[in-house]
This record gives structure tokens, sequence and C-alpha cells, in this order.
């Protein structure tokens, strides 16, 4: 019966650490969780993949981050989308406006917006500009682009944790999330949609370190 | 035979991205499979390292703990997203559910209707629990499957519980009353 105990005991123990693990401490329940906690631990560097924009002219990513030496808060979106990606948009919206005003008060640190399109057979270039018109978006601030080679995005999205699900409708179910962004391209931080005033803050507080 | 051959065909790469496809028919289809599959493999075992096993399983507890340890970790949501991205985690899984499936029929028997009670007793609440936070959360758990996916999931787990249930209950039910008419007619 000893044996039975003792074999029983580290069975537990061995279930209690693999349990440990995979909830990182018992603090996150989902691979979404997880991804946003291991980023806040260990950045993640965007791969330097060749993207496409009317007002952006053709380069890679990673220079495209670098631009003005700031902080960039990126989403994925499509234009197609029906659901989250509006309020991603207005989300994003308020985020110019709170920019803008910065600026206006001359308190402006370098932080820009980026919306990148994974719906790359879709979303060409015009449509991104016509999308972007459609948002009021201000071209000194706040980019469309979208990665035009399909292994290219699939590096990008699987490289960053994108994950894209079809959902049968032609639409597509993702998770979507305020991505900040440093000079040196590295995402640092995941903010969820519902936290948008702490990105803002957190992006303005990154930026004027940086200065 | 029948084990080795299930075993084959899980581990195949396109019956595995079939029943990976769906989150319903990943925990509630592959699962169990593999479970099935160990079960079947049991039959392999030779006579030798089954009584080592049961030296170390006395009343079957050992392996209900097992297979009660990998089911609970098996149902946190993160799992089904990664092993999809981590092979080496989706190996892991699936030895830890052929070996749960092996164990089971090994200390079904052994452990006896108060055993048997015990771990179901966990077991079943516990499905239940989990399904019904699927059906309830607003949000996707699972970076890789729909919600209306993730609600049926949560379904299937309710009514795979309540079956269990009452297909034990009335296993027991029949056991005890024929020990009962046993020990009647013991005393005539």
């Amino acid at each position: 019966m000893w044996r039975t105990t003792l074999l029983s005991m580290l069975m537990v123990l061995g279930g209690w650490a693999s349990a440990r693990w995979l909830t990182y401490d018992f603090q996150v329940w989902t691979d979404e969780g997880a991804r946003r906690l291991e980023v806040a631990l260990r950045p993640v560097k965007a791969p330097a993949v060749a993207v496409q924009g009317l007002e952006v002219s053709a380069q890679d990513l990673s220079t495209l981050l670098a631009t003005g030496s700031g902080v960039t808060v990126v989403d994925f979106f499509y234009t197609h989308c029906q659901s989250v990606c509006l309020s991603l948009g207005s989300s994003f919206q308020q985020l110019q406006a709170a920019l803008q005003a910065d600026r206006a008060k001359g308190s402006a640190v370098p932080v820009r917006l980026l919306s990148i399109s994974f719906d790359g057979t879709r979303d060409d270039p015009a449509t991104l500009a016509t999308y972007a018109r459609g948002l009021h978006a201000d071209p000194t601030l706040w980019n469309f682009i979208r990665v035009p080679d399909a292994a290219q995005q699939a590096l990008l999205l699987q490289r960053l944790g994108i994950v894209v699900v079809p959902d049968g409708r032609g639409d597509y179910e993702h998770n979507a999330a305020l991505l900040v962004f440093d000079a040196q391209g590295r995402m640092v931080r995941i903010f969820d949609l519902a936290e948008q005033q702490l990105a803002l803050d957190y992006a303005r507080n990154l930026a004027g370190k940086l200065q | 035979m029948a084990g080795l051959l299930l075993t084959a065909v899980l581990a195949s790469p396109w019956p595995r991205q079939w029943l990976e496809a769906s989150m319903w028919r990943h925990m509630l289809l592959q699962f169990p499979l593999w479970m099935l599959a160990g079960a079947l493999l049991c039959a392999v075992l030779p006579t030798r390292a089954r009584s080592i096993i049961s030296i170390w399983n006395s009343h079957g507890i050992a392996g209900l703990i097992w297979v009660g340890m990998v089911l609970s970790v098996l149902m946190v949501p993160r799992v089904l997203d990664l092993v999809l991205r981590d092979m080496a985690v989706e190996a892991v899984k699936c030895t830890a559910l052929l070996l749960a499936g092996t164990l089971l029929r090994l200390s079904w028997g052994p452990a006896g209707l108060v055993l048997q009670c015990f771990f179901l007793g966990m077991l079943l609440p516990m499905m239940v629990v989990v399904g019904q936070l699927y059906i309830d959360s607003p949000l996707r758990l699972c970076n890789a499957y729909l919600l209306d996916d993730q609600e049926r999931l949560g379904r299937w787990l309710i009514a795979l519980a309540a079956l269990l249930a009452t297909t034990w209950l009335a296993h027991a039910a029949w056991l005890l009353v024929r020990r009962d008419e046993g020990a009647q007619l013991g005393k005539l």
C-alpha cells in the first residue's frame, strides 16, 4: 500500500507542477492570456516583412516602426469586418483624437498608430485608402498597410501570435488587441480592446522615456 | 492489434487535423479515442508487467489518480490552442491520454464501487462546471476556435457527464441488488 501511496503523491505533485507550468502559476487559463503575459516578460521582435500602403513608401515593417523613433500602437483588422474591427476602428479614432490634442497643446510625444490588414486578397492599397478616409485617419499619425506576400504575412501573424479563424461565412474571427511596439520594432505590450486608455498612457509614457 | 491500429490512425496527419479542426471534436472525440486506444493496447501487456503495475496500483488508486490528473489538466482551455502550435506538447498530451486509457482499464475493477464513486464524484462535477463555463463565457477562450463551437462543447460536456453518471449509478444499483440477493440466498 505504501508504494501506491508514494506513487499517488508523486502523481499529484506532477499534475500540480504541470498545471503551474501550463497556467504560468495559475495566472492564465487561455493561450491569449499566456501570449499577453509572455510578451510583457519577453518582447517579440517583428519580422522585417515587406509592407504596402498608400501614404507609406514600400518598405519593410521594421523600418516603418522605427520611423520617428517613437512608439507605435498597432492593430490587425480587415476592411470587410462587421464586428470587432469596427470597435477597433473607433478605439483608434479616439486614440488619434487624444494624440492630436497632445500636439495642439504642444506636449506631443512620438506615438503613432498603425492598422495592418491580414486580408491581403481583398484589401489592396486603394481599398485601404478608402477605409482610412472613412475613419478620418490623419496620415501623419495613423497609417494603414497590408503585407502583400502571403508567406511573409503568415510569418508575421505566427511570430506575433495572431490567430485568424475563418468563420465559414466569409468573415474572420481573430484575437484582436492593441499591440504596442517600441522604436526597435519590438512588441512590448498587448492591451485588451477594453484597455484603450491604459494602452495610450503606456505608449505616451514609453515614448516620453525615449526622448 | 486493434489498439495499435487505432493509435496509428489517431497519430496520422489527416484524422488528427479533422479531429482538431473543431473544439468539441478535439475534446470530446479525440481525447476519448486516445484513451480507447490505450485501453485496447492494454491487452498486449504481459502478465509480469500487469503484476508489477498492480503492486504499485493497489485498489487502482494510483491509476485513477493519473486519469483524474490528466483529464483535469487537459480541460484547461490553453491546452487546445497550445497543442495546435507545439508538437512536443501534442506528443505529451497523446501519450498521457494513451496511458490514462490503459490505467483506467486496469484500475476500474480493483477499485470497487466506493473508489469508483469517489473518482466519478471528482471528475463529473468538474466536467459540468467546465462545461457551464464554456457555455457562459462571452469571450472565445481559445484563439483557434469559434464561439458557437465553444458553446457546443460546453453542452456536450455536461451531457456526457450526465450520461456517465446515470450509466454508473444504474450499474452500481444493479450490482448492489445482485449482492443483496446473493446474501439472501446464502442465508437460506
